[in-house]
């Protein structure tokens, strides 16, 4: 098992998940992508992630709707969450910070903001 | 009542010639006689004189027949005149003096009636009641005092008997014509007065005659009021504002003035007068006659108090209904105002959904450029790349402004205030432009001093001072140049960008600021934009308790000026 911590990245558009994950990669960390928010929770409790980058908009189970099973398990009390979404209006920001997410990202994002934020909240920065 | 001159010449000629009848005419002579004549022929002169100059040909007819009936008047006296003189005695009776008085009354009432016609308010349901109430109480006072006497004096023949009566019936129709003026409009009209006078006289010298015929004599005092009403009659005929008399009156009257309570009361109170009045003198009592009358005129009063009622109530109906309808438009415009609202919310959350969709694209388009940039050894398809990457940053801006215009029709715009230092924001805002005025080969340039901080959000004052500066380089050609001046005077914090572009047409320069505006000259010279950019930018600057403002050329230069209050200033 390598020792790079591991991100969870969870966002249906295939081509965002794919540029999120290389860009993580490149950054030095492990990645598990999933394409929607049931297979995100189902991830994430099996493997344990230091960090997740959801999409708001997915199917099945919202971005938002993950955030709240996460926070309402203790176990997951360390996890680090980052909200990664095109809706940008400073009520989304607002209503994504208050249920608990460590990070609120707008697309597009440019990748030195991305691996700077997963970094910041590893305390790697 | 000031007369015009030849009314008011004729009213003085005609009042010294009354007093020569009197004063310098042997009393009861047949110079009195001739004189007589005279006054009351020169009168009808007068009359037709007046109607020629006074009306066009179509409307003399009221006036042509007061005319006329005075001079049936003159021609009975004429004839009279001729019997004194030629025969020292007066005509038997009847004769066709009689024929010539008698015939002018209907002439007269006639012209009373379409006098008061021709200035309205005559032909309402109310003003026919009224009339008749009138009608009603004059033929009960005549009948009783003036026409049934007669039938019990002796006469040599029953045509004589009936020609005596015959006269105060015909007053009748003067009477009840004088009550009508008397409540008409036109009281402002100095023709009308002098017709009222002139009409009274000839009534009360009519009713006198009628009280005193036994013992009058020609050339008695009351001559004086029958001359007088000639005179009077023929200077209401020269004065000019007999004309407005035949106008509509436009004046709006009140349905019950003072003067027509007191004839309805009058009407009610004339028959039970009249009764208590014969009891008391002379015992006899026309009940018989009185009473059908009475109860008629009752009967009218009646229905005339009914018609003010139910006037009353359409009335209320009417205001009602009003009140009804203006409810009703109340709620079909709020009921319209919520679709509005509701339209506007779906078209606003119609353009955050688009935007959210554009925004998903445009991440892979970024994100999968910026890689391919990095990893790309060729320069140019790294100037390929970088382009495809620009026009992605565009399209971007174009979704973030049709985003941020939406929610400022929500009224959304809360800024997150904090200190700002508005030269850092002008500095960095210019800096940030500088590739693209390079590009288009402009000068750009910042004189910026140190300005007390304001209270505001950073972020969105870095997007006014953006959108002002993209606006000046994309609005000036190649080698212009674009100067951006920060200060502080008066407790404002003062930005001006200034550029030696296109300039702003005067006729522009109101709707600039308007959602979607564009410029003509940037239509015609392919300028790209949205007109959103100095929406959002006035927006911003209001958000902020800001004002700003342009100054232009027609053709070159132009200047945004905003102002922002320092912090802590009121």
């Amino acid at each position: 098992m390598s020792d790079r911590p591991l991100v969870l990245c969870a966002d249906d558009d295939e081509d965002i998940l794919s540029l999120v994950t290389l860009r993580l990669e490149r950054a030095g960390f492990d990645v598990a992508k999933v394409g929607d928010g049931d297979a995100a929770l189902a991830a994430a409790r099996e493997l344990r992630p230091a960090v997740a980058v959801l999409d708001v908009m997915m199917p099945r189970l919202t971005g938002l709707e993950v955030l709240a099973e996460l926070r309402a398990d203790p176990s997951f009390a360390e996890l680090k969450v980052i909200l990664l979404s095109a809706r940008v209006q400073e009520s989304d920001v607002e209503r994504g910070l208050d249920a608990g997410a460590d990070a609120y990202l707008a697309k597009p994002f440019k990748a030195q903001e991305l691996v700077a934020a997963v970094e910041e909240l590893l305390g790697r920065s | 009542m000031r007369a015009a001159p030849a009314a008011w010449t004729f009213l003085t000629v005609g009042a010294l010639a009354i007093a020569l009848y009197f004063a310098v005419l042997p009393a009861h002579g047949h110079a009195q006689s001739i004189y007589y004549v005279c006054i009351g022929f020169a009168s009808v002169c007068a009359i037709f004189v007046g109607t020629v100059r006074n009306l066009p040909a179509a409307e003399r007819l009221p006036w042509y027949l007061f005319g006329l009936g005075l001079l049936g008047q003159v021609a009975g006296d004429t004839i009279f005149a001729v019997y004194e003189i030629g025969l020292n005695r007066e005509p038997s009776t009847p004769s066709i003096a009689d024929a010539f008085y008698l015939g002018g009354y209907p002439l007269l009432g006639l012209g009373i009636y379409l006098v008061l016609r021709r200035l309205g308010g005559q032909t309402s349901r109310t003003a026919i009641l009224d009339s008749l109430v009138i009608f009603g109480g004059v033929v009960v006072v005549q009948w009783v005092f003036f026409i049934d006497p007669y039938r019990h004096q002796a006469y040599t023949s029953h045509a004589a008997r009936y020609v005596n009566m015959a006269y105060p019936a015909v007053d009748v129709l003067l009477l009840v014509g004088l009550a009508q003026l008397l409540l008409g409009p036109g009281g402002r009209t100095t023709a009308y007065r002098l017709l009222l006078v002139s009409v009274g006289l000839w009534v009360v010298a009519d009713e006198l005659y009628g009280l005193n015929q036994s013992s009058y004599q020609g050339g008695d005092w009351i001559d004086a009021l029958w001359l007088g009403s000639y005179v009077v009659w023929a200077a209401a005929a020269l004065d000019p504002s007999m004309a407005r008399l035949a106008q509509p009156d436009r004046r709006l009257l009140p349905r019950l003035t003072r003067s027509r309570l007191l004839l309805l009361a009058t009407a009610l109170i004339i028959g039970p007068a009249i009764l208590v009045f014969e009891k008391a003198h002379n015992g006899s009592s026309h009940a018989y006659e009185v009473a059908p009358f009475t109860a008629a005129i009752g009967m009218i009063v009646l229905a005339r108090l009914a018609g003010l009622v139910r006037a009353v109530e359409r009335a209320r109906r009417s205001e009602r209904l009003a009140r009804r309808e203006a409810e009703q438009a109340q709620q079909l415009l709020s009921y319209q105002n919520q679709q509005l609202v509701e339209l506007d919310r779906l078209k606003d959350e119609f353009v955050s959904s688009v935007s959210h969709e554009l925004r998903t694209p445009l991440t892979s388009i970024s994100g999968y450029v910026e890689l391919l940039k990095e990893d790309e050894a060729s320069e140019e398809r790294r100037a390929y790349l970088e382009i495809v990457d620009r026009n992605a940053e565009r399209l971007l801006g174009l979704v973030s402004d049709l985003l941020f215009s939406a929610r400022l029709q929500d009224g959304q715009l809360e800024l997150q205030r904090d200190e700002v230092d508005v030269r850092r924001i002008v500095e960095h805002a210019a800096e940030s432009a500088r590739p693209r005025a390079d590009a288009a080969k402009i000068g750009l340039s910042v004189e910026a001093s140190d300005v007390p901080t304001i209270l505001g959000e950073p972020d969105r004052l870095a997007q006014l001072l953006d959108n002002l500066v993209s606006n000046a380089i994309k609005f000036t050609p190649a080698g212009g140049e674009v100067n951006v001046r920060l200060g502080a005077r008066d407790g404002l914090v003062h930005i001006e960008v200034s550029d030696t572009g296109i300039g702003i047409p005067e006729s522009e320069r109101e709707r600039l600021f308007q959602r979607f505006f564009r410029s003509q000259t940037a239509l015609e010279r392919q300028i790209q934009g949205t007109g959103l950019g100095l929406y959002i930018s006035k927006a911003i600057v209001q958000a902020h308790g800001g004002r700003i403002g342009v100054q232009s050329g027609e053709t070159e230069g132009t200047t945004f000026v905003v102002e922002l209050p320092v912090a802590g200033a009121s």
